[in-house]
């Protein structure tokens, strides 16, 4: 047996006004996991606390709730000292129980139609990947869109993706699917990460409906605004000032000893709308040794494409960008977007190895710039901490330069063709961002991802700045300072 | 029409009975998360080929079940499986395929053809999916989070039940006809592998109301359970992975079951190999975690990775990885074969009240099949769906002294004084002590002792949202007592029941006794063979 110091949070709507944490000492069993640690705290300290469980081996999607923010299954999750279990995003019933009904019933069920017709067995293969759900609503409370905006969720997306998919079913899931929010996704890919079966629901799901509404014509008129601009300039933004592309050389060599050689692949938004923010991260490289070479005829990664459905173009933004690269022999890309770094590792086959700015930067280590008097916030972009599971990196890059405080991690309303396509509900996440922000008290906001960069600074008055270059003001401080140092 | 109970046979009856009328669906769970139904993973038998037929189904499911079976529900299970498969396929179920667009079947125990269909393992998961999406197109109107506490009658006629809802006020349901699909209820043992919601409230509800139950003794334990970590003792670890091909080897490497059941080895029946692993722990042939071996190393990965997904992921969260390292596995308590005599229309011995799926008895008699309960719930669950719509409507009236009797049982657990899961805890560990696997007269005795010592015991509600714990407990209590009742009444060693403490001349085809059977009023065993 252990003794196990667990928070909990307790809620009785008939008596209580607001929610409260209690504190419980429990003694539990080696390998013990979060739910027999409620049953503790039922059968031995308080058995008002109320919580939902049935099977107790992860199959039947009674028991999640949140430990340490997260969403896990009570029963499958294992019991830590010092942790917070609290209930789903969802209406609280009492302490751990939510109503999980509403958002059940919006699941659709399948119509059988005149005539039946077995799957195939490619069919049932298709299919598999979306039918593991176990409908426990993880993604649901985690999801940031449904907070904001009308969403029937990603289960029921996930459901419609399956429904669309099987022969038996009579119904146009796919129009359907629209009107129940399909554009309102961000493709944060939350509802991925806390799935307990790991089911894909923005790639297997989501784009892939969004794919059929293409076919359907259901694409909305501003992404096919964007993908008729990458058609014909092979960049899915339009061009407002000069390029980072054509200001720059075609290789890029360090002051001083070279550590390591990358291809950079820079992305629309640095490319034609934050050209400056990518010159800083040159300029950051060149001293800490890495040499750049930037091939000139890189285009679109097709991240904008990919995420809203439109993908008859993709196969030809990908061989462009392969090649460009493969014809200089680079064995290694960098990307400092994060959505272009998201898309060449997880979207592309490429036969180099793709790498963002914060690996590369902490993988070869950067000679430390001088602190900045500030106070920092650092906002995780989803297709960098879940798209590409970096989360140390920039917390590891950041700190050496100034103070860093934390702000859950939650998308900003970026991405996912959501601020074209969406824009009141872009507006509103990132209205929540500006809250979170304040709430933080930092001086300034970094990121690192040039949607997100743009997009938050347009709903907060503290200045957004990217990773880079807030180290470039680091080492001009340095400068500074070792300028003004008499030498003797 | 009252179904109680949302596993398998429930949404199945109510889907049917929704044909004849207004249907009220009430479960203690979230509707379509509870009962074992959705944790069930191997498959579900059901005669699809030319080259098997019913009747080897048939055969398989009488000699697995020690001849302890009622022909004629067995008749019904193996010609009413196939059908009940295609209702569920029409409904959107996403089982396994062959390139032919077939169902797929593998090899399951104690069969001669390998009629167990599947999605992966996690084929009741499946099931529940298609059928909670079936009974949202149909007007049944559901009522989660309610625990039947009794049955309300007129007389001997069940018309409808009394619930608790999660505040803990009392709920009235009237129904011309109350269908009983509370499942099974292996809960009253220390190690089992049902969903909390096992607790037996079916046989003790029907035995209360004063329905006959048969063969309460027959508890299937299954012979591979999980043994690591204390807290997941019990876990079900389908049977699927020996019909993959996983193989039991003892402490010492040795595929004991050659001793044991050298033509059929690991794809010997349940009751069977559970005894032979068994034995090998008490012969001190176990593990350090009290199991045997049950190893797929020699399996190719990707086979592993589509056909057992689920205890892959399962057994990676506890740290092992089947892939590469054996798993420990010991028996568990899995299912009760006895329960509410029935007709082949489901109708219990009290008019009104209709069972099907695990707390009904006589399909699966002595030891049930792997993949037969999953069919048992389509099948007898369609039928007591039709036949509670098909009952004729009547007048109905709340019974008040019935209610008054139930708050005053109420009102004695807030006045209680100890906690019912400690009551509960004790009951679980002298059911597996007393009435486990190898039993004998004097410690089913002493075990009944045991019962009756904690039924004089006052389990306490600490609020009216507790109260509901405390039905449930005394669910427990009666439905252990049925079962050691039973035990002691079988004086043979039969299927999954073994006596140790009687020398028998007969085999189980040639016993001379049938079911044991306990009502309120009565209790014996049948003599003679079944017909």
């Amino acid at each position: 047996m252990r003794e196990l110091s667990v928070k909990v949070m307790r809620y009785d709507p008939s008596s209580d006004t607001s929610p409260h944490i209690q504190h419980y000492l429990v003694q539990v069993s080696e390998g013990a996991r979060v739910l027999h640690v409620l049953h503790a705290i039922h059968d031995e300290h308080d058995p008002s606390l109320s919580y939902r469980y049935c099977c107790g081996s992860g199959q039947c999607g009674s028991c999640a709730v949140r430990v340490n923010g997260q969403p896990v299954l009570a029963c499958m999750e294992e019991a830590r000292d010092e942790m917070t279990i609290e209930p789903l995003e969802l209406p609280v019933k009492k302490d751990l129980v939510v109503d999980m009904e509403p958002y059940l019933d919006r699941i659709s069920p399948l119509v059988p139609g005149a005539e039946f017709r077995m799957p195939t067995a490619d069919e049932v293969e298709a299919i598999k990947p979306l039918r593991s759900c176990i409908e426990c609503l993880s993604c649901v409370s985690g999801c940031p869109a449904l907070k904001v905006v009308e969403f029937a969720g990603p289960a029921a997306m996930r459901e419609n993706m399956r429904l669309s998919l099987d022969p038996r079913d009579s119904c146009d899931r796919v129009s359907e699917s629209v009107s129940e929010g399909l554009f309102t996704c961000t493709s944060c890919q939350v509802c991925w990460k806390v799935c307990p079966k790991d089911i894909q629901i923005p790639g297997k799901a989501i784009e892939k409906l969004r794919a059929l509404a293409n076919q359907k014509g259901l694409t909305l008129p501003r992404h096919q605004a964007v993908e008729k601009l990458v058609r014909e300039t092979g960049r899915s933004v339009d061009r407002t000032c000069t390029s980072f592309l054509e200001q720059m050389p075609e290789v890029v060599e360090p002051y001083g000893e070279v550590k390591g050689t990358v291809g950079f692949f820079v992305g629309c938004m640095y490319n034609l709308r934050l050209p400056q923010t990518a010159l800083d991260a040159m300029e950051v490289l060149r001293r800490n040794g890495i040499r750049v070479i930037i091939p000139k005829e890189q285009v679109c990664c097709g991240s904008p494409l990919i995420r809203t459905g439109q993908i008859d173009f993709l196969d030809t933004l990908k061989s462009r960008n392969i090649n460009a690269f493969v014809f200089r022999n680079i064995d290694t890309v960098m990307t400092m977007c994060a959505g272009c770094g998201s898309t060449l590792k997880n979207d592309y086959e490429t036969p180099f190895r793709v790498m963002d700015i914060n690996e590369v930067l902490t993988r070869y280590g950067i000679d430390p710039p001088a602190r900045l008097p500030l106070k920092a916030v650092y906002h995780d972009p989803c297709h960098l901490l879940r798209g590409q599971g970096i989360k140390n990196q920039p917390r590891e890059l950041i700190t050496q330069v100034v103070d860093l405080v934390e702000m859950p991690a939650i998308c900003c309303g970026s991405g996912g063709g959501v601020r074209s396509g969406v824009p009141d509900e872009a507006a509103a996440l990132a209205e929540n961002r500006r809250k979170e922000i304040e709430k933080a008290g930092a001086d300034i906001v970094i990121s690192s991802c040039p949607f997100c960069e743009f997009h938050i600074q347009e709903h907060t008055d503290r200045p957004v700045k990217n990773i880079t270059t807030v180290l470039l003001e680091g080492y001009r401080e340095k400068d500074r300072k070792g300028a003004q140092t008499p030498s003797c | 029409m009252l179904v109680i109970g949302s596993g398998g046979a429930g949404v199945r009856a109510a889907i049917e009975a929704a044909k004849y009328g207004e249907t009220l669906l009430v479960s203690k769970t979230l509707t379509g998360k509870g009962g074992c139904t959705t944790m069930a993973e191997g498959g579900y038998n059901a005669v699809l080929r030319e080259s098997d037929s019913c009747e080897i189904h048939f055969e398989d499911t009488l000699k697995g079940g020690a001849y302890l079976n009622d022909r004629d529900l067995v008749e019904i299970l193996v010609r009413e499986a196939p059908l009940r498969m295609q209702d569920l396929l029409e409904w959107g179920a996403v089982f396994d395929v062959t390139d032919c667009c077939e169902v797929a079947q593998r090899p399951f125990g104690g069969q001669r053809f390998p009629r167990t269909c599947y999605a992966g393992d996690r084929t009741g998961h499946e099931m529940m999916s298609t059928l909670i999406d079936r009974l949202h197109s149909t007007d049944v109107r559901v009522e989660s989070e309610v625990n039947v506490i009794s049955l309300h009658s007129e007389g001997q006629r069940v018309t409808g039940a009394i619930g608790l809802d999660q505040r803990g006020d009392l709920r009235v349901m009237l129904a011309d006809a109350v269908v009983l699909a509370t499942g099974g209820g292996t809960r009253i043992y220390d190690i089992s592998t049902n969903s909390s919601s096992g607790t037996g409230d079916g046989y003790a509800l029907g035995y209360r109301a004063g329905a006959e139950l048969i063969d309460m003794e027959q508890i299937q334990f299954h012979p591979t359970g999980a043994v690591y970590p204390y807290d997941a003792r019990g876990r079900l670890v389908t049977e699927a992975v020996r019909g993959e091909g996983g193989v039991l080897k003892n402490v010492e490497g040795e595929r004991f079951m050659k001793r044991y059941d050298p033509d059929r080895m690991e794809l010997s029946t349940r009751d069977v190999v559970s005894r032979a692993i068994a034995t090998e722990i008490l012969l001190g042939k176990g593990t350090e975690n009290g199991g045997v071996y049950l190893d797929v190393t020699h399996l190719p990965r990707p086979q592993i990775e589509s056909r057992l997904p689920v205890m892959l992921e399962q057994f990676l969260k506890f740290g092992v990885d089947i892939r590469d390292v054996p798993m420990e596995v010991a028996p568990t308590a899995h299912h009760i074969m006895g329960g509410l005599r029935i007709t082949t229309d489901t109708a219990t011995t009290l008019p009104g009240l209709f069972a099907c799926g695990e707390v009904a008895g006589g399909v699966h008699g002595a030891n049930r099949l792997g993949g037969n309960a999953l069919a048992d719930t389509q099948v007898f669950g369609k039928r007591a769906g039709e036949a509670a719509g098909k009952a004729k409507e009547r007048k109905k009236a709340v019974d008040r002294i019935q209610v008054e009797s139930q708050e005053k049982r109420l009102d004695t657990f807030l006045r209680g004084d100890l906690p019912p899961s400690a009551i509960a805890r004790s009951l679980q560990a002298a059911m597996w002590e007393g009435a486990g696997i190898f039993r004998t007269g004097p410690l089913l005795e002493k075990t009944l002792g045991i019962l009756n010592h904690l039924q004089t015991l006052h389990p306490k509600a600490a609020s009216p949202a507790n109260l509901a714990e405390c039905c449930i407990l005394q669910n427990m209590l009666v439905t252990s007592s049925l079962v050691v009742r039973a035990a002691l009444l079988r004086k043979e060693s039969r299927g999954a029941h073994v006596r140790k403490d009687i020398a028998q001349s007969w085999d189980a085809e040639h016993s001379p006794y049938a079911h044991t059977f306990i009502s309120l009023s009565k209790e014996g065993i049948e003599q003679g063979a079944l017909p």
